[in-house]
């Protein structure tokens, strides 16, 4: 425990992580209201996506096993923007100087956050597949294929959120790494085979959604929650969250510890 | 180690503007060292190189006889900084922001929170400890975030401009604070734009301007150097007449402001009652006299150039 020398004090660097993932959680406790971010947005992705989408094609029940997959997806990562906004928050309040100042080690902050936004990002697939299981949608798979799904959705989603602390540790606001999340967020999530098959997009979209990532993603999701053949989809989803941690929690680290301004 | 805070021909640049152009800063253990200076004269900039938030282009730096960019890590260890702008989390109330740093600190749960509740208590801020920080007014967020920076009993703290913005009883407080912590063994190094703070708690003062040092010294060479008070009279008229028994009862050359208006630098309180003697004998009404403290501008100005402060000795 003893890797980082400058980590100081009598705890290391991973208590200070989570002694910041509390201070990051403790918000919720404080001001409840929060919560409702966490709560309303899968739900409404679910009445929305499974619900009326579902209604418009002529059977529900065969659409519901489609898109529900596709929304818990789509939930997943659209709720890693938080974590680059409450950096890019951070930064902007000048609460990092202070943890830059003091002697912790320099992972810790970034460490907390993503550990903290990693809890909430489960209890808000968990509240979407609560959703949908009330809106129709049945796991159909074994009970540990499913558990997989859903563990596979969650390291993906970790991966991500080290993209989006880079770009909140990048922006110079938060409203421009909000505008920057998105604008990586939407093409990603919107143009997967998440809520519509490839084979039916129309020329580029088609390409896109078929080399898109997310793609794999919400196909390995939806295979191992309704028992269908993973295929690939399971490794290249693997080798895309291995190769994006590799690549970005060291340019996080390292846009933390330059010397800004 | 004989200084607590040691710096030598500090650069930082922005771009091809000079946010430092080479200063030098000393300040032996347990002293307070005032860092004086407009805007824009560079005392964040000198603070953050200081605190190892940013790296100088040139110079070199050593806080607690550590080098800020060879071993800020060791740096860290003996620093408590309280920034320009108040750095604490506002979703956060008072109380957990300081348990928060405790426990970064490596402190235990317990001993945590009889530090925060310490600190809260030396600090006024009982009643608001369990708020939001978020809903704390300007000046309790300044202590709080004074408070948070003291949680490690920091042997050397930095302050930027530790009282703006705080009213005068929290500006007391705040001054006996700095006091308490450098009685305690600290060392401080406080920027401030107010003469009159630095006057009040700086050992020794340095005055910067466009990042370089203007002037330095203890306050009082500074003050009389500066001429400390002015005397300011506007004659009705026979303004040279005034002119002249200015200059003769002071021995100093009055400067000649608008409208008019003449002041010199005031010594001796003995100068003005002989002064208005002298008017009145000589049949000079005045429409106007006051005693003024020199603003910062001011003796600034004495400071930076002697031709100007109208000395004729
Ligand atoms: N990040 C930055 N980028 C560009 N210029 C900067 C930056 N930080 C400071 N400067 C410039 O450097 C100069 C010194 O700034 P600094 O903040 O150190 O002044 P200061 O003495 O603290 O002023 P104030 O009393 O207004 O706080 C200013 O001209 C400022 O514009
Ligand atoms: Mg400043």
């Amino acid at each position: 425990m003893t890797a980082i020398p400058s980590a100081g004090g009598r705890r290391g660097a991973l208590a200070q992580g989570m002694t910041l993932a509390w201070r990051s959680l403790v918000p919720l406790r404080n001001e409840p209201g929060r919560l409702v971010q966490f709560l309303l947005q899968p739900i409404f992705m679910v009445v929305v996506f499974v619900l009326m989408f579902g209604a418009m094609s002529g059977d529900p029940e065969h659409a519901a096993r489609y898109l529900m997959p596709g929304v818990l997806t789509q939930v997943a990562l659209i709720s890693t923007n938080t974590t680059g906004m409450n950096l890019a928050e951070d930064i902007v309040n000048g609460v990092f100087d202070r943890f830059r100042s003091m002697p912790i080690a320099r992972s810790a902050p970034l460490v907390g956050r993503v550990t903290a936004d990693a809890l909430t990002t489960a209890v808000t697939i968990l509240v979407a597949l609560l959703a949908g299981i009330a809106a129709g949608f049945r796991i159909t798979a074994a009970p540990l294929d499913a558990l997989a799904g859903l563990a596979l959705l969650l390291l993906f989603t970790l991966a991500l959120s080290w993209v989006s602390a880079w770009l909140g540790l990048k922006a110079k606001s938060v409203a421009s790494m909000q505008g920057t999340a998105t604008a990586v967020l939407l093409p990603l999530t919107f143009g997967s085979s998440a809520f519509i098959p490839p084979d039916n997009l129309p020329g580029v979209l088609r390409w896109w959604s078929s080399v898109n990532p997310v793609s794999h993603l919400a196909d390995a999701v939806r295979a191992l929650l309704t028992g269908a053949p993973v295929g690939t989809h399971v490794w290249i989803t693997l080798a895309c969250a291995a190769a994006v941690t590799a690549c970005f929690v060291p340019l996080a680290v390292r846009a933390y510890t330059r010397r800004i301004r | 180690m004989t200084y607590a805070i040691e710096a030598h021909g500090l650069v930082k640049r922005y771009g091809d503007k000079a946010a430092l152009a080479g200063i030098d800063l000393a300040a032996p253990p347990g002293s307070v060292l005032g860092v004086l200076g407009p805007n824009g004269a560079g005392k964040t900039t000198a603070v953050r190189i200081l605190a190892t938030l940013v790296s100088p282009d040139g110079g070199r730096a050593a806080v607690g006889g550590h080098d800020v960019v060879k071993a800020p890590a060791e740096v860290r260890k003996l620093i408590g900084l309280t920034g320009q702008y108040a750095s604490v989390d506002e979703k956060l109330t008072g109380r957990q922001n300081l348990v928060m740093i405790g426990r970064l600190l490596g402190m235990g749960r317990t001993e945590a929170r009889g530090r925060a509740a310490a600190l809260l208590a030396e600090f006024g801020l009982e009643d608001a400890a369990d708020r939001a920080a978020g809903s704390y007014s300007g000046g309790m967020r300044r202590r709080l975030d004074l408070a948070v920076s003291l949680v490690g009993r920091p042997s050397i703290v930095f302050m930027d401009e530790p009282t703006t913005g705080l009213d005068p009883r929290a500006r007391a407080d705040l001054w006996r604070i700095v006091r308490e912590q450098v009685a305690g063994g600290a060392t401080v190094l406080l920027t401030t734009q107010y003469l009159e703070e630095a006057d009040q708690l700086a050992d020794e003062i340095v005055l910067i301007d466009h990042g370089l040092v203007a002037a330095r010294g203890t306050p009082r060479e500074l003050k009389a150097r500066a001429g400390d008070r002015r005397l300011e009279i506007r004659p009705e008229h026979d303004t040279e007449k005034a002119e002249l028994i200015l200059a003769e009862v002071t021995g100093l050359t009055p400067h000649r402001g608008e409208n008019g208006l003449l002041s010199v630098p005031l010594l001796d309180s003995a100068v003005s009652p002989a002064v208005f003697r002298r008017l009145e004998e000589a049949g000079v009404a005045l429409s106007e006299h006051a005693v003024r403290r020199p603003t910062l501008d001011e003796a600034f100005l004495a400071l930076t150039d002697t031709t100007t402060s109208g000395r004729t000795r």
